[in-house]
């Protein structure tokens, strides 16, 4: 019998889902792109590209290395390989097996307590610590990419001293002379960044102690003025933790708690454990100027230029009654009943709802945000307090105002990067010139180490001791797994040094410190379990004060943004290629930053890409235009990217990027465009811009094109109302209430073992933060391919996040649209449609339930890659590890990027690269095809350790839950659960019944092993455009689709777990 | 008429027949040799830079596999000793015997003695050596009898058919728990393979033996 078997044609009513402007608007050189595999050329070798290699050139260079290989019949030999068993047996250590260490990340607003994995004494892996209290075994971003920091092949390595290479004695030397001539200090400066290091502090102290006249500085570049906001309203030696599990109420104001303003994981996944919509949802507001993650999982959004938000919240405030003063004021238009309804809301939830107003924003605006949670009874209830050591350092311009003073001579940078990142008034690097002796210590030879007249190499926090706070307020050890790789010195190091005190290698620093904060405690528990297990000290807030002053700027013009980066933060991870490659959560945005605008706006600025999308041809494609934007007669050059949903006459331009040439290292060179530049100290965060059109263009490398999947309900999705009235909504969407018996033509393979492995996605909890995507990138040694192969398709993430916006009904409306997040990875098929096309048997089922890959089978068809209805698979057009993927010159031929000059290019990857690599999983050549395995080596490892277990006895069976995927272990939401579909206790098999349980593209009959949860939002039913939000089943199509209509859903049903029959008999044909 | 096809053409068919098969003779013994797990170097015995004998240690001292190979049973790699594991004895016995002036070099300066890897697994095969020994798997399997052998050879092909020939059939080689460091033991019976196939029958019955045949098994 022959079946053609139809896709489903998209719904014509109800909720449009759509990843870009194109798509929504559905034009022809979209669906064009669309119905291509890869887009035009992208599997063919570029030849004539940027890259100016010609095909000529290139055969006579194989001709010409095919004719030399055959000297010498080397390959015909097997090398001779040797073991270098260690000398002298270490404590510990166990070839072949990973040891773990608790640790923490020193962080602005507190340490990321950490439990790191080292293989053979490198550090390859970083997950959190689960037995920190606050903790939960999650990371972030920026935790999970750090590790590329270290092994950061551009990285400083020497001691520079008057420009020329030195050495440590050189530099202790010129040390020792420049601190006897200082006497008392005065003239003697610190700058270096947010810090609550106690043996930071009790150096500090000494230091001061020998030297008193000398000062300290402190200096944020992310602009964050959290810290005086909260001393401001509470006093000093104070700062905030929040319990968002008491909340029902969330606003959040220009505020991004979940993203990149969120201070640990902790406030993530509290918030996140109470989006269950079987318990009491919260709800969440967000006002904010452009998308954010916090903004994509609000149930309501308003869309405000960041310059309105004081305006905002002084309305806000005195619809709550609570006294606010301003001056000026601003028409806020359409939103006064979003606010009225906002506060209306707010107030039912008195003492159970929480403000959050942006870190960013003027102390007085933030002190307001205070004066509100107060008169809401939050303060006490959501929002607590806990101890810090008092700040007692200056700010960065204290220091400027010094050194313009000349009463500085001495200057010592620890780990920040001032030249790049002061404002840019402050004009430091000529400032930097009037200090006589300028000592930086850092990992990088960023621009400030090249200003001064000292570079001292520093150490990543894996390999230097220290310790911290985490934001809860527990002590925690900073412990290093590895002696510095370059013989750098920690801040601490460089402290002690001018104090006068002994560098020790080990731990005697913060043991010193640990023995006051902590005594009678144990020290070598305190290392083991990586936090010190006495209850924080909570210290009771009270809020001092009446709202302060509000000044309201004029929102006439055009505004522009500056917040911190989401993946690179202010700019010190700038040489990190995971960060780089990773796209944006909101804008899929890779390798560069860009200005974010509306349709609207750029319309009005006559933009051609942004004002007529729907009729450029495939190649203008990724072309954006620039636009020179002028701030305080500064300007800058950027290219432009509409955003949907972001505020009109409103820019946004990440900092951290554009660092100048020479300052950063291969990876980093000529990424993006230097926000900083913009930037002065009396408006740091939002300013008033002038922009021109330049009529350039420029290629950004976006991956919200790729990997469509035309329009199935692959995202679904209901309000809180809908749910309760119908749960099991998801499994009928769409066409899966109308799905025949199906039949395969393939056997269906034998599910023989006991465990069956499956995966379950909340799509209600997923931020779409992207950890688990650089997590995945860690554990399974994917490499990263570089800017042009981005835009060539060929990004080889495993799992990636697809972002959805939704709009409501036909309309093509692209300015307030809703967001959902997808985490995509191999849905490991039981009927997968890669099997049956590999021609060699190199992706096969295996009888756990896994769609497994044999590298070495792969011969590179990439038919597998074609019938896959995920697009999920990755192949390795180049051998990226092997070959540098920047552009290098060979003899006299042109510059073009390492990966095309083949056999030409220098082979090998970086020893220090080399040193990240999880030595349990192949690192993958050129021509193999890849996708996710939900880690099998964690699977491998979790079966033989029962086999061992089991030794003489039959107990094979793997405990409960034992095996984590990486995605699952760093998701901060707790979004994702791997585990045993078939033993009952598992909590993926719990969540197996799950009315909100659905599976992608059912219809095909793949059978997918990873299922997802639909997404619930909670709107608020008397809020304005509160009937449009997730509804996705409008009246008219339930009348022609819904139960009872002609050929209408079925009844829900449960979608079969598992073939219940490991053997079909041969019926399936 | 004139000949159509000049004089030499006459030994033409016989020279095309001879390279034909002095080129298929080559393909056939160049495929023979390196296209079967027969070329997986068995028999390779190198030059060891201590003339280490596994004879005098194993079978006339008695020593025990898990002395110096420590790791065995807990990780992947069985680990070749340190330096230092060797000296927990020769610091005593046989200590100005030249030929362990290597191992007194490797101790002094701490640097490694270079060991010529003679077993070896491609990097994208995970043989795991703890979950063979812990399930009965003797060492004499995979190794042959080291433990007479003065200087060590390869013994078996180590092929991936090779190991899938055991996955397959694990009776042919599982042993009781406690004679699987001993390499000599032999299951009691007149024929011993007969024996064996009972006994190893049995045991993968009772400890629930199945080795995995799928790919994922071993590659990852």
């Amino acid at each position: 019998m022959k079946r053609i078997l139809q896709h489903p044609t998209e719904v014509a009513t109800g909720k449009k889902y759509w990843r870009n402007v194109e798509e929504l608007a559905d034009t022809p050189s979209f669906r064009g792109w669309l119905a291509r595999e890869f887009p035009q050329g992208a599997a063919e070798m570029e030849l004539d590209g940027p890259d100016g290699l010609s095909r000529r050139s290139f055969v006579q260079i194989m001709g010409a290395s095919l004719a030399l290989a055959g000297f010498g019949f080397s390959g015909c030999r097997r090398p001779e390989i040797q073991f270098a068993a260690l000398s002298k047996s270490v404590e510990w250590s166990i070839p072949g097996k990973a040891l773990y260490y608790a640790s923490a990340m020193p962080r602005r607003g507190g340490a990321m307590p950490l439990m790191v994995t080292t293989n053979d004494g490198r550090p390859t892996k970083i997950e959190g610590n689960l037995l920190h209290p606050s903790s939960g075994g999650s990371t972030d971003l920026q935790a999970q990419a750090t590790i590329l920091d270290l092994y950061n092949p551009d990285r400083s390595r020497t001691f520079v001293g008057h420009g020329q290479k030195s050495e440590r004695s050189e530099f202790e030397r010129y040390l020792k002379d420049l601190l006897g001539k200082v006497g008392t200090g005065a003239g003697m400066a610190f700058l270096s960044d947010v810090s609550n290091s106690p043996t930071r502090a009790r150096l500090q102290k000494e230091v001061l102690a020998k030297y008193p006249g000398a000062k300290f500085h402190v200096y944020d570049p992310t602009g964050s003025l959290q810290h005086e906001a909260v001393a401001s309203a509470f006093g000093d030696g104070v700062a905030l933790k929040y319990n968002l599990e008491k909340a029902n109420v969330i606003l959040a104001v220009d505020s991004d708690f979940l993203g990149i303003d969120a201070i640990g994981t902790e406030v993530t996944r509290q918030f996140s454990r109470r989006r269950n919509p079987s318990g009491k949802m919260n709800r969440l507001y967000a006002v904010e100027n452009r998308y954010t993650i916090t903004g994509g999982m609000a149930d309501h959004r308003l869309r405000l230029k960041a310059s309105l938000v004081p305006a905002f919240l002084v309305a806000l405030a005195k619809e709550l009654g609570v006294a606010a003063t301003a001056t000026g004021t601003a028409d806020l238009g359409a939103s006064a009943e979003w606010i009225k309804e906002c506060a209306t809301d707010l107030l039912s939830a008195k003492g159970t709802s929480l403000v959050f107003v942006g870190p960013h924003q003027p102390v007085e605006v933030q002190a307001l945000g205070f004066a509100i949670n107060q008169a809401l009874g939050n303060i006490g209830s959501t929002i607590l307090g806990v101890a810090v050591p008092p700040a007692a350092a200056g700010t960065l311009a204290d220091l400027v105002a010094s050194i313009k003073a000349k009463a500085i001579s001495t200057l010592f940078i620890l780990e920040s990067n001032p030249v790049y990142t002061a404002p840019a008034d402050f004009q430091f690097a000529e400032l930097l010139k009037s200090v006589a002796d300028v000592i930086h210590v850092g990992l990088r030879t960023d621009a400030t180490a090249q200003a001064a007249k000292w570079h001292v190499p520093g150490t990543h926090f894996l390999e230097s001791w220290d310790d911290a706070f985490t934001p809860d307020g527990t002590y925690v050890p900073v412990q290093p797994m590895i002696l510095p790789l370059f013989g750098g010195l920690s801040i601490n190091d460089v402290l002690s040094l001018v104090a006068g005190l002994p560098v020790p290698t080990g731990a005697e620093l913060v043991k010193a410190t640990f023995d006051t904060l902590a005594a009678g405690t144990d020290w070598p528990k305190f290392l083991q379990n990586g936090y010190l297990d006495i209850p924080a000290a909570v210290a009771p807030l009270a809020f001092r004060g009446s709202a302060p002053m509000i000044t309201i700027p004029s929102d006439k013009g055009i505004e522009i943004v500056f917040p911190p980066d989401y993946k690179i933060s202010d700019g010190h991870s700038i040489d990190n290629g995971w960060l780089h490659e990773l796209p944006d959560p909101i804008t899929k945005l890779t390798w560069d930053n860009a200005a974010l605008i509306s349709r609207k706006t750029a319309t009005s600025l006559d933009l051609a890409r942004a004002s007529d999308p729907l009729v450029r041809s495939d190649e203008a494609h990724l072309d954006s235009d620039v636009v020179k934007i002028t701030v305080n007669g500064r300007s800058l050059e950027v290219p432009v990217l509409v955003t949907p949903g972001h505020a009109d006459d409103s820019i946004t331009l990440p900092r951290g990027y554009g660092h100048a040439p020479g300052t950063t290292g291969k990876i980093g060179t000529g990424v993006g465009f230097n926000a900083f530049q913009l930037i002065s100290s009396t408006t740091p965060y939002v300013a008033v811009a002038t922009v021109e059109r330049t009529g350039k263009q420029y290629k950004l490398a976006l991956t919200q094109e790729h990997n469509q999947m035309e329009g199935r309900a692959l995202v679904r999705e209901a309000t809180a109302e809908k749910f309760a009235k119908e749960p099991e909504f998801a499994k009928t969407m769409h066409i899966d209430g109308h799905i025949p018996p199906n039949i395969s033509l393939y056997k269906s393979p034998p599910l023989t073992m006991p465990e069956q492995w499956g995966m379950m996605i909340d799509l209600n909890t997923c931020t779409g933060c992207s950890t688990c995507t650089i997590a995945c990138q860690a554990e399974n040694n994917i490499p990263i391919v570089g800017k042009q192969q981005v835009i060539n398709n060929r990004e080889m993430h495993w799992l990636r996040i697809d972002r959805y916006f939704a709009t409501a009904g036909d309309e093509h409306n692209e300015t307030e649209p809703e967001m959902v997040m997808q985490p995509m990875g191999c849905q490991q098929c039981e009927n997968a449609p890669c099997e049956t096309v590999c021609p060699v048997n190199a992706t096969v089922h295996s009888p756990d339930g896994l769609n497994v890959m044999a590298y070495n089978r792969c011969i590179g068809t990439r038919y597998c890659a074609n019938n896959c209805p995920f697009k999920v698979r990755r192949f390795n057009f180049f051998n990226y590890n092997e070959r540098p993927i920047e552009k290098i010159k060979v003899g006299i031929l042109p510059e073009a990027s390492g990966l095309y000059y083949g056999p030409l290019a220098p082979k090998g990857t970086e020893e220090l690269t080399k040193m990240q690599k999880n030595p349990n999983v192949t690192v993958r050549i050129r021509g193999v095809m890849e996708k996710c395995t939900y880690c099998i080596q964690r699977i491998e490892e979790g079966r033989i350790s029962s086999r061992i277990k089991a030794g003489a006895s039959d107990k094979l069976r793997i405990p409960t839950d034992s095996i984590q995927s990486a995605c699952m272990q760093a998701c901060p939401t707790e979004a994702i659960t791997f585990g045993d579909l078939r033993d009952p206790d598992s909590a993926v098999a719990k969540l197996l019944d799950n009315p909100r349980r659905y599976r992608l593209l059912e219809y095909l009959d793949v059978r997918t092993r990873t299922s997802y949860l639909a997404r619930i939002r909670n709107p608020n039913p008397k809020m304005p455009g509160a009937e449009k939000i997730a509804d996705i089943y409008p009246d008219e199509y339930e009348s022609l689709h819904g139960e009872g209509a002609p050929g209408g859903h079925g009844p829900a049903k449960n979608p079969d777990e598992l073939h219940s029959n490991p053997e079909p008999a041969g019926a399936h044909h | 008429m004139a000949n159509i096809f000049p004089r030499w053409s006459n030994q033409l068919p016989l020279k095309v027949l001879v390279c034909v098969a002095v080129l298929g003779a080559a393909i056939t013994c160049g495929v023979a040799y390196y296209f079967t797990p027969k070329y997986t170097r068995v028999g390779y015995q190198p030059i060891q830079p201590v003339p280490f004998q596994h004879d005098i240690h194993v079978n006339q001292l008695g020593m025990d596999c898990r002395y110096c190979h420590s790791n065995v049973e807990v990780s992947a790699h069985s680990n070749i000793p340190t330096a230092q594991t060797c000296m927990n004895c020769h610091s005593q016995i046989q200590k100005n015997n030249p030929k362990l002036a290597a191992l007194k070099t490797a101790w002094e300066t701490g640097l490694p003695l270079p060991w010529v890897r003679i077993h070896y697994a491609p990097d994208y095969a995970y043989f795991n050596h703890s979950v063979h020994v812990n399930r009965g798997v003797s060492c004499v399997s995979c190794h042959g009898n080291i433990n007479r052998m003065e200087v060590v050879w390869h013994d078996q092909p180590q092929s991936m058919s090779w190991c899938l020939d055991c996955h397959r059939n694990p009776e042919k080689h599982v042993r009781p728990m406690e004679q699987v460091f001993n390499l000599d033991w032999k299951p009691e019976g007149k024929d011993p393979q007969k024996a064996q196939n009972e006994i190893g029958t049995q045991l993968v019955k009772e400890w629930a033996i199945r080795p995995p045949q799928n790919c994922g098994g071993c590659h990852r």
